[in-house]
């Protein structure tokens, strides 16, 4: 009697491994990279990440549903293919512990400036520990709630309205960017949408019935409709200068809001943010998992997930202030964009290499 | 069944074989040391019988068997015998089960034979006193088996209602039957569950809520993954909702399968108020849940870490108010959470003629005194306190004391954290819910996986027009639950 992912749990579960610490500065690097307006570089970027998906919907077709691993295994022997996986595997961990310090340390610089940041991160490894233990289908589920959890934040939208100007969006496009526009720029908005790949590990608990990439695209699409709406209400909040210079717009944005009995609700919001976080390193670490269990079948995922977590905790030491933490989830996006994008062309690939090779 | 080793005696034959054939000497070799087991000699005939006299009616005992059997010839007396209602029994075992069942057994020749005299011993069906209701029915099942399903087949008056007959314990032999309604239950789920009840293993089992204990899929979870209940008309619900409900001799709950978390929330009542009326009671059970878990723990975050969160003018109250307490919020509210509990705990054990002391004293201890004594604070006794009384909407008791228990840990991870913290025990019990499955069927339905059909009668109760087909849950073969008016 398993259940089969459907398309409303795909769909959340890819917003919320979209969803991370990129959303709190995302207003920031749409204004410092793509100038006034940027917030419509941010829908182009969009719709290229939306053109990478479909690359993974042509592997699934393709592929006849297997997972990555069959196919690449089809196409090229293991010994060849291993060194491959463990390199994925690290960045994967890498970027699932970084996403997760990143998160820790902004929250002990609003809240805990006393506290030792590894102590916040240890109960954080220990909900991706507990996920980690469980199947996709139960994390789908979690996160599924998780998502209706955070739904509430909407509601705190009209506050916005009365400080909200029309008039600061300004009449001119992608004027004004920090350091003009350049690839490098791009990419770091581009970090945001990051996560969508990992719908290649979604193909084996999938049928004709999931409607897999119905629910990747509206997953991902609403991720950009939902930041759209939260970059518009900043860039009409804020005035443009101020967007380039303000760390998190989104959390300082919480701080006007000031209701009969709560004010300054960004302490109550920020920690709603930890779930996004969350699924997005659960699902990282899913990946790494998952890439490990293949070089090492004998052993059950259930049993890698402790030295996983492990992994994630100590790779969580690296960066041990913000501005290392943002300099590391730099590396690791941009990275990772390049597998993100040269995955599924290596996957056509090996998919003509293996029917080749069984027609042989 | 007889597979445990060790000092459970599963044979009811005891040192005979269980399928010796049954004689009055070994019967009573069996008895030795049992008061109530008496042995008495049919005049004229030689025949003997052997019985419980706790679990035999005395009066139908003279009417049906010693006036009718006593002075009989022997080939008469077998003959009488060999006709209804005696049955003849040929081993050991059966024999003295059917004597420790309230029969009694009649020997005479070389044959033994049974007849069904037991008496009833317990209550009549009355109110339930965990589960009241104003309007609708106020029956509720007692500890009567036969008192319980009779209840319900005179609810459901199809042959369509099947119940069929479970043993569990080595040495208790307590009857369990589980119900459902062919057609619209799913069948796998019926098979599931038995299979799961006949593998019970364990001496002796007391009641329902401790039989779910022994096949639920996460023993260890502190959540309850089977709905109980000791009403009828909810046990009848469900059915026709396609779930199955067991009912178990010597218990007046029932419990229900496959069920979902969201479901301990709804009480019979919400059917019987007009719907919009039953929707504002779900929803306010809803926020009662929210409340009993996080309000003091948000209480205990905010003035240890967010003080920012509070209006300037409620500020200056709390600070006052906080001002003579020596201890930190942590310590603060564990101490009057755990009085609080003591008390729920003292007024459920005390009789009810001196329960009341239990309000006085708990007034004393939760209320102005406390705050004058420096103890705590006026706004952590309005915390605690709501949140008590919000744990007591919860219909389910059981469901309630779940959660109670639940709120402890997440104060303590407020204290430490804040309202991260708070989020992130929140987080770890989703998590732990999400892996909770009850006859594979997912504990978050209709959340997750999402039915948006069936929130309909969970979130809220929409009106009956609108609840047309069972619950996904159920899986039933048969989905249509009313039809539109042509």
């Amino acid at each position: 009697m398993r259940e089969k992912l459907n398309v409303l749990h795909i769909a959340l579960l890819l917003f919320m491994i979209e969803s991370d610490v990129a959303v709190f500065i995302l207003p920031r690097l749409t204004a410092a990279n793509f100038g006034t307006n940027g917030w419509l570089g941010f829908i182009a970027l969009s719709l290229v990440a939306a053109f990478n998906i479909f690359m993974y919907r042509i592997v699934y077709r393709m592929g006849g549903g297997r997972s990555v691993f069959d196919i690449a295994e089809a196409a090229a022997p293991r010994a060849v293919l291993y060194p491959f996986y463990a390199a994925l595997a690290l960045l994967w961990l890498g970027l699932g512990a970084f996403i997760g310090k990143t998160y820790v340390l902004i929250f002990q610089m609003l809240s805990f400036q006393n506290s030792q940041p590894m102590l916040i991160y240890v109960l954080y490894c220990v909900l991706v520990l507990t996920l980690l233990t469980k199947s996709l289908y139960s994390i789908a589920k979690a996160s599924t709630v998780f998502f209706f959890m955070a739904s509430w934040l909407v509601l705190l939208l009209p506050y916005f309205f009365k400080s909200w100007s029309a008039v600061r969006f300004t009449t001119s496009f992608f004027q004004g960017a920090v350091e003009g526009h350049h690839l490098g720029g791009f990419l770091e908005v581009f970090a945001a949408f990051i996560g969508y790949e990992l719908c290649m590990f979604l193909f084996p608990h999938t049928d004709a019935k999931s409607k897999l990439f119905t629910g990747v695209f509206v997953g991902h699409f609403l991720f950009t409709a939902v930041n759209l709406l939260a970059m518009v209400m900043c860039f009409g909040f804020f005035s443009f200068e101020e967007i380039k210079r303000l760390e998190f717009p989104i959390i300082y944005m919480h701080e006007f809001v000031e209701l009969s009995f709560l004010n300054r609700v960004d302490s109550l919001v920020y920690p709603f943010f930890s779930f996004y976080s969350l699924i997005s390193t659960v699902m990282f670490g899913y990946a790494a998992l998952k890439s490990i269990g293949r070089m090492l079948p004998k052993v059950s995922d259930r049993r890698l997930a402790l030295p996983v977590t492990g992994a994630i905790f100590l790779l969580g030491f690296i960066p041990s202030i913000f501005r290392e933490a943002g300099t590391w989830l730099k590396l690791v996006f941009t990275i990772e964009t390049g597998v993100a994008f040269g995955m599924p062309l290596i996957l056509i690939v090996m998919l003509k290499l293996g029917k080749k090779a069984k027609g042989a | 069944m007889s597979r445990l080793g060790g000092s459970i005696n599963a044979n009811q034959a005891g040192d005979q074989p269980a399928d010796a054939k049954p004689t009055a000497s070994l019967v009573l070799q069996e008895l030795t040391d049992c008061l109530d087991a008496v042995h008495q000699c049919l005049e004229g005939n030689g025949g003997e019988i052997v019985y419980i006299a706790t679990l035999v009616d005395t009066s139908l005992l003279l009417r049906d068997l010693i006036r009718p059997l006593t002075g009989a010839e022997p080939s008469e007396l077998r003959t009488k015998l060999g006709a209804a209602p005696y049955r003849l029994t040929k081993d050991m075992n059966s024999c003295l089960s059917g004597i420790t069942n309230g029969a009694v057994a009649i020997f005479a020749g070389e044959d033994a034979y049974l007849l069904d005299l037991s008496k009833k011993i317990g209550r009549t069906i009355e109110q339930t006193e965990t589960e009241t209701l104003i309007t609708g029915p106020h029956d509720g099942f007692v500890e009567s088996l036969d008192e319980n399903l009779g209840v319900i087949r005179r609810r459901l008056r199809s042959a369509k209602l099947k119940s069929v007959g479970f043993e569990a314990g080595e040495i208790s032999k307590t009857q369990i039957v589980m119900l459902y309604i062919e057609g619209i239950v799913n069948m796998e789920f019926v098979t599931l569950l038995s299979e799961r009840i006949r593998s019970i293993e364990i001496d002796g089992v007391s009641d329902s809520n401790m039989l779910v204990q022994l096949i639920d899929e996460n023993p260890n979870s502190v959540f309850p993954q089977y709905l109980t209940t000791e009403r009828p008309d909810a046990v009848v619900s469900k059915l026709l909702g396609g779930r199955i409900a067991v009912l178990m001799d010597g218990s007046p709950s029932a419990f229900i399968s496959p069920t979902s978390f969201l479901e301990f929330f709804a009480s019979p009542d919400d059917y019987y108020q007009r719907w919009p009326i039953g929707t504002g009671l779900r929803v306010l059970r809803l926020i009662g849940f929210i409340i009993t878990i996080c309000f003091t723990a948000f209480y205990v975050s905010v003035t240890t870490f967010h003080y920012e969160l509070i209006p300037h003018t409620m500020l200056l109250n709390l600070a006052e108010s906080r001002s003579k307490v020596p201890f930190p919020p942590l310590i603060e509210a564990l101490l009057m959470e755990t009085t609080i509990e003591l008390l729920r705990e003292a007024g459920a054990r005390l009789p009810t003629k001196i329960g009341q002391t239990i309000g006085i004293v708990g007034g004393i201890v939760i209320g102005q005194a406390a705050v004058q004594a420096g103890f705590t604070s006026n706004i952590l006794i309005i915390a605690v306190a709501t949140s008590a009384i919000a744990s007591f909407v919860i219909p389910s008791y059981i469901m309630s004391a779940s959660i109670r228990l639940i709120r402890f840990g997440l104060i303590v991870l407020a204290g430490l954290l804040g309202n991260l913290g708070l989020f992130m025990g929140i987080g770890l019990m989703v998590i732990h819910m999400a892996g909770i499955t009850n006859l594979g069927t997912s504990y978050l339905s209709p959340i997750a996986p999402m039915r948006p059909s069936d929130l309909l009668d969970t979130l809220i109760r929409g009106p009956f027009w609108a609840l047309k087909t069972r619950p996904t849950l159920s899986r039933s073969p048969n989905q249509v639950r009313t039809r539109p008016k042509q």
